[in-house]
């Protein structure tokens, strides 16, 4: 009865993942003539060519922004719509807010360059006050990336954040409060720890895609968009060093594992009630 | 602090629908630059209807996606009921295989999926595509399945027997219509997953075979064409009327059984 | 001619006995309870007879055919579980006709026959409305015409009164028992509520870790109590633990006496009183009737209306409890030392 879910799982997830492990060891693809080669390369490639170890920081930069905008936006606005709103417009709200995550990803990103365009939106509205400025060259740039990723993974992390703040009993806060505790204290010693779950749940939700995103970095960033995500796609689909790839791509990988392991506690204990 | 809280949504609700509503108004732009302002056309939604690349590339789509939800919610389903009532060992393990596909970032999948399917002789193409979307839908399957079975009594099916049922009618003639709502969900869902999946189909994808925003993608490294607004802008009003059909249908189940 | 025969079923989760060489036969007709706190093996008890448990030992008969191992579809049994368990997607009247249509009984003669169940219930008219929008009183009445129309060999019910508020469940009761004569059903009830088993029942069956403590009729049990837990299951009792000497027993300092035979001497027995066997007399007020009596000093008093309820010290520390009825209004203080008094045939010896 589970055959068919899972033998389609094997065949398309796991049996791909331990071909590709294979793949990763092999010096040259194996769909070139000659004998297969193992190495073991394509690992210390890092070291080989230190350029990277900048690609993947970059990666990790765009990580980190990425989710420390998500934070500093989606926290305050999951707090408003656990605290702030009731009933009725608060189902419209989450809806609104989770609607845009359903829709395609590839497009939302192509909508900011409407935005950002030298002539977009942005830059259009600012000529109307500036006329005589230079382009505001929007687009093509790190941050333009951090927007488009920020707008697309933002809806997570309200969730993830609403799911633990709207399990905070009001009572708590009333009783602080009551205690004389006011809003900066009643963020951080009560609101903050008991969210804590939830932002760490949509941090590595959020972290995790971003690093190996490709797509976003290409459409928004240009050519200044190169990070792990775009070096992998072009082994496949460019220098066809597959190995290469593979080994990257596996990299990648054990960093996401290590990360989950690490987070794993936090994610587990998420969706707990307090009291 | 209430208004500001409320403010602050409104910022961020704002923030969310601004690229989609600009980009949604240039559809209608006739500019082929979008240089603004705006001068109102339905022009570029007829140029569309002329362009086979991307109508090829809309009706496999179309078709990748409802063929992945058939097989996904078929399969999903069946699986849901076994980890949902069976108890046996290894029960934690299969639970546990159905994580990888969700916390894999696309890239990974969708690179092995194309090492894979090469090497072993699968190929590129629809078909490809077909399974790695099925894959990456399945999880999500048993999930919204399994959460509708959870709060499906067993009772029902031991009534069902009590009054003369056997195992397989009271499964049809009680279960299957309870979970009835769960499994087009489930289905719905799967169609959306497929229908707006870009990494994985853009490695699976075949010079001439390809699916709606792989080619938008294309499109877009190339240059832009407004064209490429007219589509997408029909992609995104598709993606939220399904995803207005599963919430109605969601809603519909919680509701029943909020009376109790 | 009993209706259900149980003989002899055991069954084993794990290290758990649920069930423990239990025999008990069900008289066709009969409002039978099975009485117990939970863990005791009542519900397995009913789901073995219904078939969705297969005992490790022992056998089931169903007027007089062996059913142990008949799968619970081809038994011919009707149930009313806790929940309810309607059909949400079917209407009263589909869900009513379920059984018979099972049964190959369609169309117009399901339906003259649902109505008639419903109306034994006191359903009518709700035809088509579906569960959800009915009350939990009206969807346990449906759960009881689905049981019944079939007119099955055994009506078995699994605390289906427990989900109700105090009120609804008292008119259950008297619903349910006006049903059951109705109908002649044969009937067997779970329930750890033995104020429910004593109204409804015309024989009941206690429970306790798996074995049967005691069976018989309400009146029997309580006057009767074989045990201290069927004692103080059923009812409330009063112990006293003593030795027996020359054919009483010796309790501290004082002899009680009771009416039936008593072990040997030296043998420590326990004896059980029932509260409002007991009468509290003011010391000086007489001096006894040749009956029992201990000397006590009141502890607490709690007024409930109809009863009065006094905790004393009895001797050597032993709490004691007197239910007095308040007809003329006379009460003791806390503190006051009193005597009291009771009749050697409302002495049980235990058995334990």
């Amino acid at each position: 009865m589970l055959l068919p879910t899972y033998g389609i799982l094997a065949i398309s997830v796991f049996l791909p993942l331990a071909v590709m492990a294979f793949f990763s060891i092999l010096k040259r693809s194996p769909f070139d003539p000659g004998p297969l080669t193992f190495t073991i390369d394509n690992y210390l490639v890092f070291a080989r060519r230190p350029y990277l170890i900048d690609v993947a920081w970059t990666s990790i930069q765009l990580g980190l922004w990425t989710t420390g905008a998500c934070v500093a936006i989606g926290l305050p606005a999951a707090l408003a719509l656990a605290k702030a709103t009731r009933g009725q417009s608060q189902k419209i709200l989450f809806f609104l807010i989770i609607l845009p995550f359903w829709s395609n990803g590839l497009v939302r990103i192509f909508s900011w360059t409407m935005v950002l365009r030298d002539g977009g939106v942005l830059d259009y509205a600012y000529h109307q006050l500036f006329p005589s400025a230079a382009p505001l060259g929007l687009l093509y740039s790190f941050p333009a990336i951090v927007i488009g990723l920020v707008h697309a993974y933002l809806p997570y992390m309200i969730l993830t954040c609403y799911l633990s703040v709207s399990a905070i009993d009001d009572q708590f806060l009333e009783a602080a409060r009551s205690l004389g505790a006011r809003w900066p204290t009643l963020f951080l010693k009560i609101i903050l720890p008991l969210a804590m779950p939830g932002i760490v749940a949509g941090s590595v939700l959020i972290f995790v895609p971003v690093i190996g995103s490709f797509m976003e970095p290409r459409i928004l960033g240009g050519k200044t968009g190169v990070t792990m995500g775009t070096v992998i796609e072009d082994q496949f689909t460019q220098a066809f060093n597959w190995p290469l790839g593979s080994a990257m791509s596996f990299v990648m990988l054990g960093f996401i594992l290590v990360l989950f392991g690490t987070f794993a506690g936090a994610l587990k204990t998420r969706p707990v009630a307090a009291a | 602090m209430r208004t500001l809280g409320i403010g602050w949504l409104m910022v961020v609700v704002g923030f969310l629908y601004l690229p989609i509503s600009v980009m949604m108004l240039m559809s209608f732009n006739a500019s082929p630059f979008y240089t603004l302002p705006i001068e109102w056309t339905g022009h570029w939604f007829a140029q569309l209807a002329q362009n086979e690349r991307l109508l090829d590339a809309g009706r496999n789509s179309l078709l990748v996606a409802t063929v992945t939800a058939v097989i996904a919610t078929i399969c999903g389903t069946t699986a849901a009921l076994v980890l949902g009532r069976g108890t046996f060992r290894g029960k934690r393990l299969f639970q546990i295989l159905l994580l990888p596909p969700m916390a894999i970032p696309w890239l990974i999948i969708g690179t092995a999926m194309l090492v894979f399917f090469h090497w072993s002789g699968i190929g590129r193409g629809l078909h490809a595509m077909i399974l790695g979307h099925v894959a990456l839908s399945l999880p999500y399957v048993v999930l919204v399945v399994g959460t509708g079975i959870q709060t499906l009594k067993p009772e029902l099916e031991e009534a069902a027997m009590s009054l003369g049922s056997t195992p397989a009618h009271a499964f049809f003639a009680v279960t299957l219509p309870g979970l009835m709502q769960s499994i087009i969900a489930a289905g719905l869902f799967a169609f959306a997953v497929s229908l707006d999946q870009f990494v994985v189909s853009y490695f699976l994808a075949k010079p001439g075979v390809t699916t709606l925003p792989v080619e938008i993608y294309s499109s877009i490294r190339k240059g832009f064409t407004p064209e490429i607004n007219a589509i997408s802008t029909l992609l995104l009003g598709v993606s939220m009327v399904l995803v207005l059909a599963f919430a109605w249908l969601s809603n519909l189940g919680s509701a029943a059984h909020e009376r109790r | 001619m009993s209706a259900v025969d149980i003989a002899g079923v055991a069954k084993t989760y794990g290290p758990v006995a649920v069930l423990d060489h239990v025999s008990i036969d069900f008289e066709a007709g009969r409002f039978t309870s099975l009485l117990g706190p939970s863990g005791s093996g009542k519900t397995t008890l009913l789901r073995i007879v219904a078939g969705f448990v297969i005992p490790d030992l022992g056998t089931v008969r169903i007027r007089g055919e062996d059913v142990t191992a008949m799968p619970v579809w081809k038994r011919d049994i009707g149930i009313v579980f806790q929940s309810y368990a309607l059909f949400p997607h079917m209407s009263v009247m589909g869900n009513v006709v379920f059984g018979l249509n099972r049964r190959g009984i369609r169309g117009a003669e399901a339906r003259r026959r649902a109505a008639e169940a419903l109306e034994t219930v006191r359903l009518t008219g709700f035809d088509d409305r579906r569960p959800k929008q009915l009350s939990g009183g009206q969807q346990q009445r449906v759960a009881l015409a689905r049981a019944i129309v079939t007119r099955p060999k055994v009506l078995l019910l699994d605390e289906p009164l427990s989900a109700l508020d105090r009120r609804l469940r008292q008119e259950m009761q008297v619903e349910l028992l006006r049903i059951q004569r109705e109908s002649g059903l044969t009937t067997i009830f779970v329930t750890h509520d033995q104020e429910e088993a004593l109204t409804l029942s015309d024989r009941i069956a206690i429970l306790d870790k798996g074995r049967i403590i005691q069976q018989g009729e309400p009146s029997a049990i309580y006057e009767r109590p074989r045990t201290r837990f069927a004692a103080s299951f059923l009812g409330d009792a009063n112990f006293l633990s003593g030795t027996v000497v020359r054919g009483a027993v010796r309790v501290g300092n004082v002899t009680v006496r009771c009416d039936g035979a008593l072990p040997a001497d030296g043998t420590t027995v326990t004896l059980a009183v029932r509260p409002e066997r007991m009468a509290m007399v003011a010391l000086g007020d007489g001096h006894g009737d040749g009956g029992n009596a201990v000397m006590g000093v009141v502890h607490t008093v709690t007024y409930a209306g109809a009863v009065t309820t006094y905790r004393l010290d009895g001797p050597g520390g032993l709490a004691l409890r007197v239910f007095v009825q308040n007809r003329d209004g006379t009460r003791f203080a806390p503190g006051s030392e009193v005597r009291l008094q009771w009749s050697p045939a409302d002495t049980v010896c235990l058995e334990d």
